[in-house]
């Protein structure tokens, strides 16, 4: 199947998660104002089609609005839980300034991500066997290189408990 | 159906006062109406024998044992719990929120800042467009009077051009003195060319 669109890419889930923007917890609605002809919106719309795929990826729980041809100049707002708006002009800037900006403003900084990813690791451990919810595998049968699960694949006769006791019945 | 029971629970009452024995299952795969396998229909299930004697001292150590692992279990959930309330609702949790609110201040003002900058770039943007646009304008209007001006000269010399020619028009005064002079002045249209493209215009009259 082949990939549809016009950058198919950002539909991939490698590129998805090469994004690198998280928002601090209080943000929770990003508005992007931005114009579809001119040259000074060009960062703002190259922003809205390759860099929001990743940050909407990055934050599922952020409301991320687009408005076209509304005010003459670009603009990206964003509104906090504690009714605060941030206003951020972004006219003429290039779509790498304007991410490195929101980062600086608004994202988590690289050393709360790991602290965050520490902490996650501490809670999951992933040698532990259990619900799919919680660990990452629920039998040994799972695991490449062990015997496969007899419900899918029969065991071979001499490792049934069956044949087991029948020998030792037999033998004595 | 009824529930599923992940793990098969068999409670075994041992050491009641009449010392009777209870023991009770759990349904398992086969539902109520099904038969009993045929390997196991004339199984007579029987507890495992236990020593009276050993039981005592064991259910004693039992006690011991399971009230320690119980008030470790208590000890070690207890910290974990206490070590997650000092991170939420303590004094460094404080410290915290106040440095981030800081950072967050500072980084607002970063922002205002960066807002005023571009505001002044695009004021003086507008301004050169609106000059610009002022200019434009004026230079149109002096192209249209040009224009205007031109044509107007132009008109003028056609008019003058016209003065001139009415003197050779032919009109009913001078007609016969017009048809004279053509009669007497034959004019001679023939001309010949050759291959280099010279035109010779005196030819022989017919």
């Amino acid at each position: 199947m082949p990939m549809k669109g016009r950058f198919p890419i950002r539909r991939t889930l490698e590129y998805l998660q090469k994004g690198d923007v998280v928002f601090k917890n209080f943000v929770k609605i990003m508005t992007v104002n931005y114009n579809t002809h001119g040259e000074l919106s060009e960062g703002a719309r190259k922003f809205v089609f390759f860099k929001i795929p990743q940050i909407q990826y990055k934050n599922p729980w952020v409301q991320i609005l687009m408005f076209k041809n509304m005010t003459p100049s670009p603009f990206l707002k964003f509104y906090l839980d504690d009714g605060e708006q941030v206003l951020v002009d972004v006219e003429g800037k290039n779509h790498n300034e304007i991410t490195q900006h929101i980062n600086k403003i608004v994202g988590k900084t690289q050393e709360v991500l790991q602290a965050e990813a520490l902490a996650a690791m501490v809670t999951s451990n992933p040698a532990n066997f259990g619900h799919r919810k919680y660990c990452l595998r629920e039998c040994l049968c799972e695991v490449e290189g062990q015997v496969p699960c007899p419900g899918i694949v029969p065991l071979p006769k001499e490792m049934t408990g069956k044949y087991r006791n029948q020998m030792k019945a037999g033998q004595e | 159906m009824f529930q599923v029971a992940k793990y098969p629970v068999q409670v075994c009452r041992f050491l009641s006062p009449r010392g009777s024995v209870l023991i009770e299952t759990v349904r398992g795969r086969k539902s109520r109406n099904d038969p009993k396998a045929k390997s196991k229909q004339d199984r007579v299930k029987v507890p495992s024998p236990i020593d009276p004697v050993e039981m005592v001292v064991l259910k004693e150590r039992y006690t011991q044992y399971q009230m320690i692992m119980r008030a470790l279990r208590v000890e070690f959930k207890e910290q974990i719990m206490r070590r997650r309330y000092e991170e939420e609702v303590g004094s460094r949790a404080e410290e915290r929120t106040k440095h981030e609110a800081e950072e967050h201040r500072a980084l607002m003002a970063w922002n205002d800042a960066e807002n005023l900058r571009l505001r002044q770039l695009r004021e003086i943007r507008v301004q050169k467009e609106v000059e610009e646009l002022a200019m434009k304008r004026e230079e149109a209007i002096g192209l249209q009077e040009e224009k205007r001006r031109k044509i107007l000269k132009e008109k003028e010399q056609e008019i003058l051009q016209l003065q001139e020619d009415v003197k050779t028009f032919i009109t009913l005064e001078n007609l016969d003195q017009r048809i004279e002079e053509a009669l007497d002045n034959p004019k001679n249209y023939n001309f010949a060319i050759d291959k280099e493209g010279r035109i010779v215009k005196r030819t022989a009259i017919p």
